[in-house]
Formats: structure tokens, C-alpha cells, sequence
């Protein structure tokens, strides 16, 4: 069968956020094994189609208590054993439950894995796999902007740390540098931990600036989206100074919603505004509002925001132009307000970048470990983890030249 | 003499004398040829075998039966475990050896199995390539044999340089195998050329050691054979000294002297294993290098300096050496010198070693791009194996990457080619936490069964070692502390092989050495466990065939430029396709996606069963 990867799979498959139940799927040879563990249940209770009420445990903890439905090889969606967990929509037992089963062996499935393994299996048919393929090509992970440059820096500085373990390894007898390998992989550590936290941040805080010049109703929008009274509203503009943020949760996807000062250019809130165009790095999306859509982006604003997603704001006092490609909204009748939704939830990425990310920091801290306890053959081992899945991110391939012969390259060695 | 031999081997070095051995126990009548009999087992540079790798190579080649490591425990005059403290998968056992000594050790190895020896010069190989007969020589005309293993190191149109002098020669001293090397590239093998080089020999007594620090044995009963080997109880000092600025102003002013800088040499020299003046080229800043000063041999009258390769004129190196503390008054009994070698191309080597366009001739050591003598007597013992089987009429056999540095080399050389002599290192093999040395016995057994090398004797040993690991590890499942199971035990941090040993009851009396072993197998398995399954789905790649695509231009699934890679590149399996250079793991999917879709519509047509 086309590469299918021998590992266990697991993934939510329902929207992040709130809900009464929510869906966890696990795939592979092994998955039984995995949840009788998890569960205490006794060896082969999941064998077959079977259903079962049980809890999971963290220790002498039970996380949850859920209900899991096992499908034997050959009579699943993937065409492997397959679990599917339906469990509380609480995140945090989510969130725990998938911790577990990836302690015990299992791993984060990237964006259409699942899809993926039904068809290498049969168990879909191309055209099927088509519809799910330009789904799943839009899910790519594409991280632009800060987001790939930390990630890049990160691993060249872990392709140093690498290179010096290796050489030290092999070359042991010519070269005195051990005592530069602990910092180095100490500064590595924090690097990683930066990095995972910005992970993190990125995925729960996908930031939405609303801008525009003043007065077009961004706040009015931003307290419809939020749900509350907070910002202040009124007819003089310029009248929100600081701009306040919310996180909020829009079909099912968190995010963190900013209001701005009135991005005029002019007067007071100059500075203001300027300070926000500041703050843009390329990750954010915008919703540009301006009254009757008659005001553009700034291009100051286009060059810097990630996306932008223009509107015509206030679409109760203005007649619909032909040729109109903006959103019309209008929090007064409420119109447009859907569609908006829909738009600025369609978040590219999924969880796999701070789960990716936590993997690499604990690869690093373990590293490090091992280097304090002169086990640098096993330190080796997990920093080339660490840089495996730093390139994932990165979309590289493995084709890493061996690390050694990086190192020939700057060190001299040699009898 | 013979009518006709099962099997010839060309060359006596460390790759040859295991090949003839390895064919010998495939029951086979061998003949070895070289040029002069006396240096059959020469140690051509340094007078050591083992090493981080090496020493781990040494004794797979044990346990297939070979004979260094046996050689090397017998004649040896010093002992180091390097990388002591850097965890035991990165151990390197490394011995100096009694040179002479050694090569009369391999000799008498192979006169007591049987090996016929012609002393003699082949000058080619008779018959039409791909239906090779035997070999020409000049003085004996030709000898005919059912198979050949070539294994003539760096005698292949050697030529010698030190400073303006050139002359020919595979070593100082030694003919070099022109006709042999001209047969070949008539017979249209690709081949290369390679370089490499040696520092100056130099009398003992003319070294005023009391100036140089000295670099102790390790008392150990380490043993690289498995087998019961014979210990060396004789150890000798060896020393260490290093360059100063002086070394290196010296260097520097007979630079232009020097013939690889004259553009006299072409072939490319191994970075790991710099000439002296290399060294002063491209680490300029570095005053201090360390040199290595070796005896040669328990009474022998020379010394070997380990780090001062050069091919210099004979005056720079007499000064540069004179600069060194404590060779003051040196007397130098050998100069050093650079060597210029053909090797055959990887492209005209399968993976058991056979020449491809040539149904029974082998090829290994030196001639196949690699350097060392324990990576010589890898290929050798596995090319005279599989010479020896097709004799037998039966399949040569493979040895896996995830197994032993054997399979990494061979994987290595046959399937992504060389710019620089072959060096193993540890990190060279994915699988590194399980090739491991104190492992090589347990880790072979399946393998060298299935080639038919092993003898009666080594069978026994191997799979009563085997047994003996079964036993330790049932007691490690068995046996708990604090709850936790002892081999998951093992797996924590920082636990070391003695604590476990104190925690357990049980393992009194059992083998020391293999305790330790199995103990690291649980140490480490989790890494093995997650090393092998990545392997593994890697391999499933490799059954993906991409001969049946006729453009790739065409294929929407992939973008533009992996279209052009792939077009340029036409890789055989997707496993080829992805380790090309640019291409993304996207691209992979992407080429999957294409080929399911083709092989549906395929089975639709067909009725099918996919």
C-alpha cells in the first residue's frame, strides 16, 4: 500500500470549543491495545465491533467517562483498527484525553491523514479523495511570515548544536570543545521554549484586527462579535482611544478579536494608528470597515496585514452597488453579520504546530539532559527529533546531509 | 597448481585475506594472488585497528567469523575505549598493534585454511566481461577460476608525490597494478580517482621521549573477538606531542612544493584525514595540532606519527618534524607521501558487492571508494561470501542497514556514491543505539547463518550467547522494582547498567558482559522501537514503483518545479523520489494521490482487485 505509516493516529474531529460531546478518532494497528490501556480495561475487551462505557485514567485519575466504539481492520473509515471516542466537550479533558494517548505511543494525524490511509486502504475512491485532497490542500500547514522565520532560525541553531554533538562523538580525541556543548544546548532549550509559546499563541490567538478610518462602526461590530457592551460607543469620532481586545470563540474557532483607534492618519490618534500598523507582522487578518465601502486599505495596512477582508460597513444607510465584492454588513439589521462569521472562522493550520512544537521542546530539554548525564549517544538521538520535526514544520524533507560531515566542515580534525 | 579454482582473489590486504577466508568457508578452493607474498596483512599507515565505528565493524566481522578481530587481540600493544563518557552506544574499542606481528598473525590464518598462494602480478581479467573465466599474470600466465574478487586497494595506477617526486606505486615499495587498472577501464568500468596519504616513520631511539606526553593503555580484558581469542599481555607507552608555529611557518614556506597544490594530484583526499599542510591551509588560526607518536611494533625500531600526513619535499618534512618537542635530533627513517588511486564508480557495484555488468566478479576494499582497514575487511569477508555462493550456484546475499555498519556501508557506497574516500562514522547509521559493539555477536547471527559463513564453531558461541541474552531478558520482564517492570526500569535517565545489576537478584552468575548488553537493549529500545518503524514505513515507499510514468510534466498533483526535478531525475520507487534533493514530503503525497487515482481507474476497467 502506498506509504502508509505504520504509526497510531489520533485526532479530534470535532470544532474546537464548548460543546456537549465531542468525537477523538484513533487509527493503526494497535489502537485496541492503546484504549484497553488507557481504559483498565481487560486484553481483547475491544476486540471486534464492540461499544463500551468506560473511563479513561491519568494515573489513579479518571479523566472522563466516555463511550468508544472500536471497528476491527477492514470494517473501519481508515480500513485499519480504529477507535472512535466520544467523550465531553470540555477542552481541557480533550485535551488531556489526547495527551494520554499520545504519551502512549499514538501521534497527532496531520490535516487529512485519516482520509489519507482510507484511501491507500480502499476504503475511498479517487473521486472522493479529489473533493477531500483540495480540502486538505487548503489545510496545509502554510506558516508564513514570523511564524516560518522563527521556526527557520530555530533550526539552524539546532543544526549547530547537532553538528558540534556529532563532532564531538567522532572526534573525541582531537577535540577539547566539550565544555562549549552544555550552554549551547542550555540557550537551545530556551530558544525552544520561545518557540513553543509563540506555537501556542498563534494557534489559541489568531488575531483579527478590525480597522478602518473612524467612526465606521468597527466598535459596534467588534461588541456584536464579542458579545458585550464594552467598547465605547458614539457619534464623535475618534472616540475608542486604545483600542481594546476580546478572545472569542466564532464557529467553534478561538481567536483574538482587536479593535482599533480610528486609523485616520490624522490628528491625536495619529500616533495610535500608527502604533497599530506597528504591531502588524504579517500573521493577522484585518477587516477593513469603512462606511459605504468608499474608503480602501491603506497601503501601508496591505503590505503589512496577512489578509484582509474588506466591508462595507453600515450597509443600512447605503444602496448595493453593482460589481460589489465586499461583505456588506450593518450591526444595526444585522446583515452580512453571518456571513462574516463564517469568514474570519476559516482559520488556516490545524492543532499540529504547538503539538509539533512541544514535541521539539521536550526532544531539546531531554537532549540536554542527556548531555549532563554524559549520555551524548542518546542526546544525539532526540536532537535529530528535534530537527526531523523542525522540518516538518518547514514542509523540508529528511534529506538532512549527515550532520557529521556538516561538521567536517568547520572543524579540523583529521590524523 | 589447479586446473581451475572456485574462486580467485586479487590482492592480499585486509580486504583480500578475508575474502579468501569468507570464500574458503563457503567451501570453496581458493587462490590469492599478490604481488609479494611477504606483505600479505601489511599495515600500510597507521599500525591500529578499531576506533569509534571501527571497533564495532572489527567485531561484526567476528561475528561473521572473519579473522581481524582475533589478529588484533593477539598482537595487541595498547588499549583505548574511546568515547568512554559519551554513553555506550558511541563506544569505540581501539588497540595499536605489533604491525609485523599482525601480518604474520593473517598470514598464518590463511596457509592453516588452505589458501593456495601465487605470488604474482595479474594483469587483467580473461574472458569477455560478462563471462569472466579467471585472470591473467605475467609471470603465470592465466589462472582460471569460476569466480573473482578484486581487491586491490590503492594499486590501481597508483602514483607516489612527495614534493617533486613522482613514481609508481599502490605503496612504498610496491608495484602498482597498471595492466590490471588499464584492463578495466578497456573493459569501459567507470572509474575515479582518490587520494590519501602518510606521515614519516622514525627511529625510536632518535626521539627524546622524556619530552613528550604520555598517553597510557587502559588496563582491560576487552577483547574485540567473541570466539577465545589469545590476549597480548605485552603493552607498550605511546606518546603524544603537538605542532607549534614554527610546524606551520615551515609548512608554509614550502607550500608551493608541494604537488597537490601544483595541481599535480587529482584526485580528492578524505576530510576527515587531512594532510599536514592541508591542516595549515584551511585552519590557518590553529597553531596547535596534536600528534599521535606510535610504536610500530613491541621490538620494532620505529616510531609512526599519527597527524603529520604530508607530501612535502623531504627537506620541509625533516624540519617540520625536527620543530616538534622532542624530536629535536629525529632521525627519520621514512618519509611521508600521498598516494593517487583509481576505484571503481558506485554505479558498477550492486548491493552484494558483484560487478554489475559481470556475473561473477566481486569487488571490495579500497577499490570500491572506501578507506580504513576494518571497512576493507567488512567488504572483503562479504564479497568473497557471495563469490563463494555463486560458485555453489546459490543467491548472493544482502546485509540490512538497520542491523550493522556492514549493511550502512554497503547501503552507503552502493546507493548514494562518494566525493571523498568512505570513512564509517557512528552517525552514519540511523539505527546507531542498536549497532552497537558489545551487540555485534547477537545482532549477525541471523544474517551470517543465512550466507553460510559461519563455522560449526562460531555457530555455537553465537547462539549460545543468544540463549544466554534470552535468559537475562526474561529475568529483566520478570522482576519488578517499586512496581515499575526491570526492563522498563532501565529505560529512565541517567540509570546505569550497575545500578540495575545491584537492584536485581537475580542475575548472579550470569555473563557480565552480555548482562550489560541486554540491559542497554531495554535502555535504548524505545529509541530502536521508533528508529525501526520509521524505517519501515519508509520502505513501503520503496515498493511503490514510478517506472510506469511517462511525463511527469503533466501531473496536476504536484507543482512545476518537483515536475521538472522529477523529469530530470527519474527516479525507479517513490523511496528514490523522495530522497531527491528539493523534493517535499507535499510532492510525495502528491505522486501518490496521482498513482492511486491511475490504478483505480485501471481496476475499473479490469474489473478489478486492487
Amino acid at each position: 500500500m502506498c506509504g502508509i505509516s505504520p504509526e497510531i493516529i489520533c485526532a479530534v474531529a470535532t470544532p474546537e470549543g464548548t460543546s456537549a460531546l465531542s468525537v477523538i478518532r484513533v487509527s493503526g494497528l494497535g489502537s485496541f491495545a492503546l484504549l484497553e490501556d488507557v481504559m483498565r480495561l481487560e486484553k481483547n475487551r475491544l476486540q471486534g465491533m464492540r461499544r463500551k462505557v468506560g473511563r479513561i485514567y491519568h494515573g489513579e485519575r479518571a479523566v472522563d467517562e466516555v463511550v468508544v466504539y472500536s471497528w476491527p481492520e477492514g470494517r473501519s473509515f481508515t480500513g485499519e483498527e480504529m477507535i472512535e471516542i466520544i467523550c465531553h466537550g470540555i477542552p481541557g479533558s480533550i485535551n488531556m484525553i489526547m495527551k494520554l494517548l499520545i504519551e502512549k505511543g499514538a501521534r497527532k494525524a496531520y490535516p487529512g491523514e485519516f482520509a489519507r490511509r482510507a484511501f491507500a486502504n480502499g476504503r475511498l475512491n479517487a473521486v472522493q479523495v479529489i473533493e477531500l485532497a483540495a480540502l486538505w490542500n487548503d489545510n496545509e500547514n502554510k506558516y508564513t511570515g514570523e511564524t516560518e522565520e522563527s521556526c527557520i532560525r530555530l533550526l539552524k541553531e539546532i543544526e549547530k548544536v547537532r553538528e558540534s554533538i556529532e563532532g564531538n562523538i567522532e572526534f573525541s580525541e582531537e577535540h577539547d570543545e566539550d565544555k562549549e556543548i552544555l550552554p549551547a544546548i542550555e540557550r537551545l532549550v530556551s530558544e525552544a521554549v520561545k518557540f513553543r509559546k509563540k506555537a501556542i499563541m498563534i494557534e489559541k490567538n489568531t488575531r483579527i484586527m478590525i480597522m478602518g478610518p473612524a467612526n465606521s462602526g468597527k466598535s459596534t461590530l467588534f461588541n456584536l462579535l464579542c458579545g458585550r457592551e464594552s467598547a465605547l460607543v458614539s457619534n464623535e469620532p475618534g472616540t475608542t482611544r486604545d483600542g481594546s481586545t476580546c478572545i472569542v470563540e466564532i464557529n467553534g474557532k478561538r481567536m483574538m478579536l482587536c479593535d482599533t483607534a480610528g486609523t485616520d492618519g490624522k490628528g491625536l490618534d495619529r500616533k495610535a494608528s500608527e502604533a497599530v500598523i506597528k504591531r502588524l507582522d504579517g500573521s493577522e487578518r484585518v477587516i477593513w470597515m469603512s462606511e459605504g465601502g468608499k474608503v480602501p486599505p491603506y497601503s501601508k495596512v496591505r503590505k503589512r496585514a496577512g489578509e484582509i477582508i474588506e466591508i462595507e460597513a453600515k450597509s443600512d444607510l447605503s444602496e448595493r452597488l453593482e460589481n460589489d465584492r465586499m461583505i456588506r454588513i450593518s450591526s444595526v439589521t444585522g446583515e452580512g453579520i453571518k456571513e462574516l462569521k463564517d469568514m474570519i472562522s476559516r482559520v488556516p493550520g490545524s492543532m499540529s504546530l504547538s503539538a509539533a512544537a512541544e514535541k521539539i521542546e521536550k526532544c531539546i530539554k531531554d537532549a540536554c539532559g542527556s548531555i549532563r548525564s554524559e549520555e551524548f549517544d542518546i542526546s544525539a538521538e532526540l536532537m535529530m527529533e528535534a530537527e526531523m520535526e523542525t522540518r516538518r514544520i518547514l514542509g523540508k524533507g529528511e534529506n538532512i546531509q549527515l550532520s557529521v560531515e556538516r561538521a567536517l566542515n568547520n572543524l579540523c580534525v583529521g590524523k | 597448481m589447479k586446473e581451475e579454482w572456485d574462486v580467485i582473489v586479487i590482492g592480499g590486504g585486509h580486504a583480500g585475506i578475508e575474502a579468501a577466508l569468507a570464500a574458503g568457508r563457503e567451501g570453496c578452493s581458493v587462490v590469492l594472488i599478490s604481488a609479494k607474498l611477504g606483505r600479505i596483512g601489511e599495515m600500510s599507515c597507521n599500525p591500529s585497528i578499531g576506533g569509534i565505528a571501527k571497533g564495532t565493524i572489527v567485531r561484526e566481522v567476528d561475528s561473521l567469523d572473519g579473522s581481524m578481530a582475533k589478529s588484533a587481540d593477539e598482537t595487541r600493544l595498547h588499549f583505548r575505549m574511546l568515547n568512554r563518557r559519551k554513553g555506550p552506544a558511541v563506544w569505540g574499542p581501539r588497540v595499536q598493534s605489533d604491525a609485523a606481528a599482525y601480518a604474520a598473525t593473517q598470514q598464518k590464518y590463511i596457509i592453516n585454511k588452505g589458501i593456495f598462494l601465487i605470488e604474482d602480478e595479474v594483469t587483467g581479467l580473461n574472458g569477455s566481461t560478462d563471462s569472466i573465466n579467471g585472470v591473467r599474470c605475467r609471470k603465470n600466465g592465466i589462472v582460471r577460476g569460476k569466480a573473482i574478487v578484486i581487491a586491490a586497494g590503492t594499486f590501481l595506477k597508483g602514483r607516489l608525490f612527495r614534493g617533486n617526486e613522482t613514481w609508481r606505486g599502490g605503496r612504498i615499495g610496491d608495484i602498482s597494478a597498471d595492466s590490471l587498472e588499464e584492463d578495466l577501464v578497456r573493459r569501459m568500468f567507470h572509474v575515479e580517482r582518490f587520494k590519501t596519504g602518510t606521515p614519516a616513520r622514525i627511529v625510536r631511539e632518535s626521539v627524546n621521549t622524556g619530552d613528550l606526553e604520555e598517553q597510557p593503555s587502559e588496563k582491560s580484558a576487552f577483547r574485540f573477538s567473541f570466539a577465545d581469542s589469545v590476549l597480548s599481555k605485552i603493552t607498550v607507552k605511546c606518546f603524544t606531542t603537538h605542532t607549534s608555529r614554527k610546524t606551520m611557518d615551515i609548512a608554509k614556506d614550502y607550500l608551493h612544493l608541494s604537488p597537490l597544490m601544483a595541481g599535480r594530484i587529482e584526485g580528492t583526499g578524505p576530510r576527515y584525514c587531512p594532510s599536514y599542510e592541508d591542516k595549515v591551509v584551511k585552519f590557518p588560526e590553529r597553531m596547535h595540532h596534536k600528534i599521535y607518536v606510535e610504536p610500530m611494533g613491541y621490538r620494532s625500531r620505529i616510531f609512526y606519527l599519527n597527524g603529520l600526513s604530508s607530501s612535502l619535499p623531504r627537506e620541509a618534512q625533516e624540519k617540520m618534524i625536527k620543530s616538534l618537542p622532542g624530536f629535536h635530533d629525529a632521525e627519520i627513517s621514512d618519509y611521508g607521501y600521498a598516494v593517487e588511486y583509481s576505484y571503481l564508480h558506485f554505479s558498477e557495484i550492486d548491493e552484494t558487492l558483484k560487478l554489475r555488468r559481470t556475473k561473477n566478479v566481486f569487488a571490495a576494499g579500497q577499490i570500491c571508494g572506501t578507506s580504513g582497514y576494518e571497512e576493507a575487511a567488512a567488504l572483503g569477508l562479504i564479497a568473497g561470501a557471495n563469490a563463494g555462493r555463486i560458485v555453489k550456484e546459490l543467491d548472493p546475499g544482502r546485509i540490512s542497514r538497520m542491523n550493522s555498519y556492514i549493511g550502512v556501508m554497503i547501503d552507503d557506497i552502493v546507493s548514494k556514491g562518494l566525493d571523498e574516500p568512505y570513512r564509517m562514522f557512528s552517525s552514519r547509521a540511523e539505527n546507531r543505539l542498536h549497532i552497537r559493539q558489545d551487540n555485534a555477536d547477537r545482532r549477525l547471527y541471523e544474517e551470517g547463518s543465512r550466507l553460510g559463513i559461519l563455522s560449526k564453531h562460531r555457530k555455537e558461541i553465537l547462539s549460545s550467547n543468544i540463549e544466554e541474552a534470552e535468559g537475562i531478558k526474561r529475568i529483566l520482564d520478570s522482576e519488578s522494582v517499586d512496581g515499575v517492570i526491570l526492563s522498563k526500569w532501565c529505560r529512565r535517565p541517567g540509570v546505569s547498567v550497575s545500578e540495575v545489576k545491584k537492584v536485581s537478584g537475580l542475575l548472579d552468575g550470569k555473563n557480565e558482559i552480555i548482562i550489560s548488553s541486554v540491559i542497554l537493549d531495554e535502555k535504548y529500545r524505545g529509541y530502536i522501537e521508533r528508529n525501526r518503524r520509521r524505517y519501515e514505513s519508509g520502505r513501503s515507499l520503496e515498493k511503490v514503483n514510478l517506472k510506469e510514468i511517462g511525463s511527469y510534466m503533466e501531473i496536476d498533483e504536484i507543482c512545476w518545479e518537483a515536475r521538472e526535478t522529477l523529469e530530470k531525475e527519474r527516479p525507479d520507487t517513490l523511496a528514490k523520489a523522495e530522497k531527491i534533493p528539493g523534493i517535499r514530503p507535499t510532492d510525495i503525497q502528491g505522486l501518490m494521490i496521482f498513482l492511486g487515482r491511475k490504478r483505480s481507474t485501471w481496476n475499473d476497467s479490469n474489473g478489478g482487485d486492487s
